[in-house]
């Protein structure tokens, strides 16, 4: 009975990633008949006249989530190495269930911070047009892929074996030598993982980003200049997703957009599947 | 078994007339200050009807009134050709206020000097050939241009009337936001911005300024609007199915009422008749 019961679960567990790819693609056909795939790589985005072009989101999505991991990912680990070794036993079930929280906080919850804090601070602070840059929305998905990180990171670092530990002391090692040699190295699999659930959350979040992006279909000017309003694959879809008409070429892209998030995300997730099988 | 019947036919028999009793209204953010408040105050004179009102821009109104789900669509723009021929034997509008769409700049702009600017200045802004303040005579300071998402209703009447054409590209934009709300908070969290606005959203810190035409400056004033002298205005429509239920007949009656009108006036905007 539970044999049959695990069974089926799996079944429908894959069977539903494959129905949303196959919806995904079925949804936005109509773009691919109507224009190839060129689109993917075109700058223009104007619905209105049928230029539906992905390079912009693309640039601004992968750019945002790059640089929040790059931010998040060393102070994540950090946070974890603080929390497991240098702050005494009785406080850290509190930082860490102050984390546990902060995980939990809805994101348009970051989103609305983001918008009264970081907005007006970066402008003024940074003597910026406007503070709704793409290196905002980078900033508040750091902090929002924070906790995750450092929640995950401090569970690896903590099953690193107590004989390993022993044994690095017994070898005169002193704490650096054994952070760099033994803990991180050991826990570096499990740290990974918890950077590909982060990578994952920051590229899928709507709202937060929405709000703090700028919303503008324009590659920054140079590529690299995080300091200008952009726009993502999320923020997209969901200010436009509501107005465009159901079976429509706009739909259809939208959906595109979708499909080519969804395809992102599988790439960025693959290499666990090697980790895994070492 | 049976128990399972009878619990489905009791929900199918109470399904239809749940939604009968319901009233959904969605689209323009223009409008919705309107029929918020009236619908406050219809739920009180009719408590078994549920109403419910959200935003999302008259693009969205339009559409989910198309696809039957919603009972009133809010739109503050006329219906585009293509609309009109496919809402023809579904829905029809009915005018329940007057707007203007207001050129609208921060307070500190303002205060700089910029108290009235011709449509084709405004015009420049926005397709990116005018980018700093001091070129039309206030202080030196770059222009942060904020557009409208494409299917608001604000933002069509703006291009139609500023830009030649309702659907026309704004190159000179910096940041893109969607309801008037957002607007709102944009153009008044920053000091040098300029956007476009319901009139009934000016405040302090987000000012109107005078449109000039044949040398004259106008502003979005009731009297300019009434006489029709200030350029951009619109009439805010609702659209209902032809096949409308009684309920939402009733509400739609109560905004045309002398008790409806008055709370458009309230909100901030003109009565429609």
């Amino acid at each position: 009975m539970l044999r049959l019961w695990l069974n089926t679960a799996t079944l429908l567990c894959a069977a539903s990633l494959l129905l949303i790819v196959t919806f995904l693609l079925y949804a936005s056909s109509p773009i691919f008949a109507a224009q190839g795939l060129n689109f993917v790589v075109e700058q223009e985005w104007y619905p209105y006249e049928a230029l539906f072009g992905l390079l912009p989101v693309l640039v601004g999505s992968l750019l945002s989530v790059g640089v929040a991991i790059a931010l998040a990912l060393p102070l994540g680990v950090a946070a974890a190495l603080f929390n497991l070794e240098i702050i005494p036993k009785a406080a850290q079930s509190w930082l860490r269930l102050l984390m546990e929280l902060m995980a939990g906080i809805p994101s348009v919850v970051y989103g609305l911070l983001g918008l009264w804090l970081l907005v007006p601070l970066l402008e003024s602070q940074l003597n910026l047009l406007t503070g709704r840059t793409l290196f905002t929305a980078a900033l508040l998905l750091a902090i929002m892929a924070l906790p995750t990180i450092m929640v995950l990171s401090e569970d690896a670092l903590r099953r690193v074996s107590r004989e390993q530990r022993e044994n690095a002391v017994t070898l005169g090692l002193n704490w650096w030598q054994q952070v760099c040699r033994i803990l991180l190295p050991q826990a570096w699999p499990g740290i990974r993982l918890a950077t590909l659930l982060a990578l994952g959350r920051a590229l899928g979040e709507t709202v937060a980003v929405m709000l703090v992006v700028g919303s503008i279909d324009r590659i920054p000017e140079p590529f690299y200049n995080l300091l200008l309003p952009a726009q993502t694959f999320t923020s997209r879809i969901g200010r436009e997703m509501g107005e465009a008409e159901i079976d429509s070429l706009h739909w259809a892209a939208l959906m595109s957009s979708g499909l080519a998030l969804m395809l992102i995300s599988l790439i960025v997730v693959a290499p666990s599947l090697f980790w895994r099988s070492k | 078994m049976l128990r399972l019947a009878t619990i489905t036919l009791l929900l199918s028999l109470c399904l239809p007339t749940l939604a009968t009793g319901q009233i959904r209204a969605a689209g323009s953010t223009t409008l919705l200050p309107i029929i918020a408040e009236a619908a406050k105050v219809f739920r009180k004179q009719h408590p078994d009807i549920t109403l419910t009102v959200s935003g999302g821009g008259s693009g969205v109104g339009i559409t989910s009134l198309k696809q039957r789900k919603i009972e009133i669509g809010m739109s503050s723009r006329p219906l585009t050709k293509k609309e009109q021929t496919q809402l023809q034997h579904i829905a029809h509008e009915i005018p329940i206020a007057v707007d203007a769409v207001a050129i609208a700049v921060s307070k500190a702009v303002y205060q700089g000097g910029i108290k009235e600017l011709t449509i084709q200045q405004v015009a420049d802004i926005y397709r990116g050939k005018i980018r700093n303040w001091s070129e039309l005579g206030g202080a030196d300071s770059p222009i942060l241009v904020i557009d409208k998402e494409s299917s608001r209703g604000t933002r069509h009447v703006f291009a139609k009337v500023v830009l030649g054409d309702e659907r026309a590209r704004a190159p000179g934009a910096t940041i893109i936001t969607g309801s008037n709300n957002e607007e709102q908070s944009a153009i008044s969290n920053s000091d040098k911005a300029i956007g476009m606005l319901s009139n009934a959203w000016l405040n302090d810190k987000v000012r109107a300024i005078a449109l000039i035409q044949d040398n004259l400056s106008r502003l979005p004033s009731t009297e300019n609007i009434i006489s029709g002298r200030y350029p951009i205005q619109r009439t805010l429509n609702i659209l209902i199915h032809n096949d409308s239920s009684t309920q939402t007949r009733a509400f739609v009656d109560f905004l045309q009422s002398e008790q409806g009108q008055q709370i458009v006036q309230q909100v901030g905007y003109l009565p429609a008749h």
